[in-house]
């Protein structure tokens, strides 16, 4: 092909290309165009509506940047179709709404990941916790079947204790952990929390339940136990208590929104059965204690009335102490003084607080009393009576030399 | 230009007026306040654009009547389907140019019709019988000087005025 032909060949194209495109464009029909930009913003909005996904919406950011693109230059031609409205108005409408799908997206993604972030959790929690329990289980019956070897047993005692102690200090590292999440948490949150845990086979509720059903289990099915364990599973269900009024209601409202009240009730009556079997122990308990310590106090069944039965014990030990002040008395105030200063006080003090079995102004009302009946049974001293005797023979006697001498 | 003249005749009535005859003052006054009137109904307002920035799309109802609640523009089109010779369309395409004449057509129709606006009517101004034969998808665009009458499937266009293909 010479030049004089090429370059005719190229100006035809050109020119041809430049037709088809006039072509092209004018056969566009103006209705058209803002039908189909109505009707691809209105899909483009649905889909914006129906979807969560942050991926998915991010796509949905590029095809309305380019329906943008490709409709502003009929900017004009729309505003006239959507009069009163305007394009401009249509599009940063759509845009917002998926400015706020992509913020209410990200909220679900931080949902899903704290939603799969807790279902680890549980998950891991589910399995210390039966290691726990097999642990404690299998403590149980080796302690049963001991009983015939008082060294074993004690040894296996020991282990059983530390396997309980273990159990509650994970326990309460759960309930720590709970609180911090859900003491505060608002109400919406708590809906949006609701929503993702329709997912979860097992939540912090059920897991609560279980506790409590298995701290039951315990306290029922265990002989070997002391007064101190006693002591200690009742502080450790008034800690537990103290969680749960503390966040209960944000747990059932987020975890059982359908039927929180019940929920919630369920648990109060779980908690009253436990304060209730670890009761039954622990005053029959307790009262044997003080009794094998040669301190028999009255019949009591709650916290006030094993306060009452102490304070009584030291108030009539102070009033005998002052009416006969005998060594006697004497030996039953130190005998009592004794086990209280080193045992109860020292050993159970802070269980005995935490459990709300005594409450430190009434320790300190009962230190004082002692202290009283300290003061009254102190066996009074003669020595000094008969000091006085011998002084005064001593002057009698030099007045008489005296006069004898003079005579 | 009236108003000119109007002012002349007045000044020369006032003339005669003032001095013989004073009795006449009234009558005259009316006189200039219904020239005034007469003035008044020759106003013209020019350069109207009447156009429609994009054609109105109507489907008639059972009996025939088209409404543009947009242009607010309401009509039968009974008359107009049996001049075009067929029995029913599902839409028509209507748009208005710059002088303010209406065109309609519809798919299938063989002529663009051309009408002007009348005291409650609409005279065919202009039928244009399209050399293409029967219109298929047709569509009106607003265009400067001119209504764009394209064909969607083909891409075939006209220009046309009030007076027909430009």
């Amino acid at each position: 092909m010479n030049a004089p032909i090429k370059k005719i060949y190229i100006t035809t194209t050109i020119l041809l290309l430049a037709f088809l495109q006039t072509a092209l464009v004018a056969q566009q029909s103006d209705y058209q165009i803002q039908q189909n930009f109505s009707a691809e913003l209105s899909e483009l909005t649905q889909r914006i509506d129906t979807t969560q996904s942050p991926g998915e919406l991010a796509k949905l950011e590029i095809e309305l940047d380019e329906l943008r693109s490709r409709y502003a230059e009929h900017e004009e031609l729309i505003n006239a179709a959507l009069y009163p409205e305007t394009y401009q108005k249509r599009m940063n409408e759509t845009e917002e709404q998926l400015s706020v799908a992509l913020d209410n997206a990200s909220v679900i993604d931080q949902l899903n990941s704290r939603i799969t972030s807790l279902v680890g959790e549980i998950d891991a929690y589910r399995s210390q916790i039966t290691d726990l329990n097999e642990n404690t289980q299998a403590l149980r019956e080796q302690l049963q079947r001991a009983e015939s070897n008082e060294e074993r047993q004690a040894a296996l005692l020991t282990q059983y204790r530390q396997s309980l102690e273990e159990r509650n200090s994970f326990v309460s590292g759960f309930l720590q952990n709970l609180m911090s999440r859900y003491q505060n948490v608002d109400l919406g949150t708590q809906q949006e929390i609701a929503e993702a845990a329709e997912r979860l086979d097992d939540n912090p509720i059920e897991i609560l339940k279980s506790i409590i059903l298995d701290y039951i289990n315990i306290v029922d099915e265990s002989t070997s136990l002391e007064t101190p364990d006693y002591v200690a599973m009742r502080a450790q269900h008034e800690y537990f208590s103290e969680v749960w009024n503390s966040i209960g209601s944000n747990l059932v409202n987020t975890f059982s929104p359908e039927n929180s009240s019940e929920t919630k009730t369920e648990i109060d009556e779980l908690m009253a059965a436990w304060v209730l079997s670890v009761d039954n122990q622990l005053w029959e308990s307790l009262n044997d204690t003080f009794s094998q310590n040669g301190i028999d106090l009255e019949v009591f069944t709650t916290p006030d009335e094993f306060y009452d039965a102490i304070y009584n014990y030291v108030d009539n030990g102070h009033v005998t102490s002052l009416e006969r002040n005998s060594e006697e008395d004497f030996a039953v105030y130190q005998n009592f003084s004794t086990f209280w200063n080193e045992t109860v006080k020292a050993e159970w003090g802070d269980m005995l607080i935490e459990g709300e079995i005594l409450s430190q102004s009434q320790i300190s009302e009962i230190d004082i009393k002692l202290n009283d009946w300290e003061e009254a049974s102190k066996p009074t001293s003669n020595l000094m009576f008969i000091l006085l005797i011998v002084s005064v023979a001593v002057i009698v006697g030099l007045i008489v030399l005296l006069i004898t001498k003079k005579n | 230009m009236h108003l000119y003249t109007l002012t002349n005749s007045n000044n020369n009535f006032r003339m005669i007026i003032m001095k013989p005859m004073k009795f006449l003052k009234l009558p005259a006054l009316l006189a200039f306040m219904l020239l005034l009137t007469g003035c008044g109904s020759s106003l013209v307002l020019e350069n109207v654009d009447y156009s429609q920035p994009l054609e109105s799309v109507l489907s008639p109802d059972s009996d025939g009547v088209v409404h543009d609640q947009r242009y607010a523009i309401q009509f039968n089109i009974t008359p107009l389907l049996e001049y075009e010779g067929t029995d029913s369309v599902e839409e028509i395409r209507l748009i208005r140019n710059t002088p303010g004449f209406y065109f309609v057509t519809a798919d299938g129709f063989s002529n663009v019709y051309i009408f002007s606006p009348g005291e409650g009517e609409l005279s065919l101004h202009e039928e244009v019988e399209l050399p293409d034969g029967p219109i298929s998808e047709p569509a009106f665009n607003q265009r400067t000087t001119h209504i764009e009458l394209i064909y969607q499937s083909s891409g075939q266009t006209y220009n046309l005025d009030q007076n027909g293909i430009r």
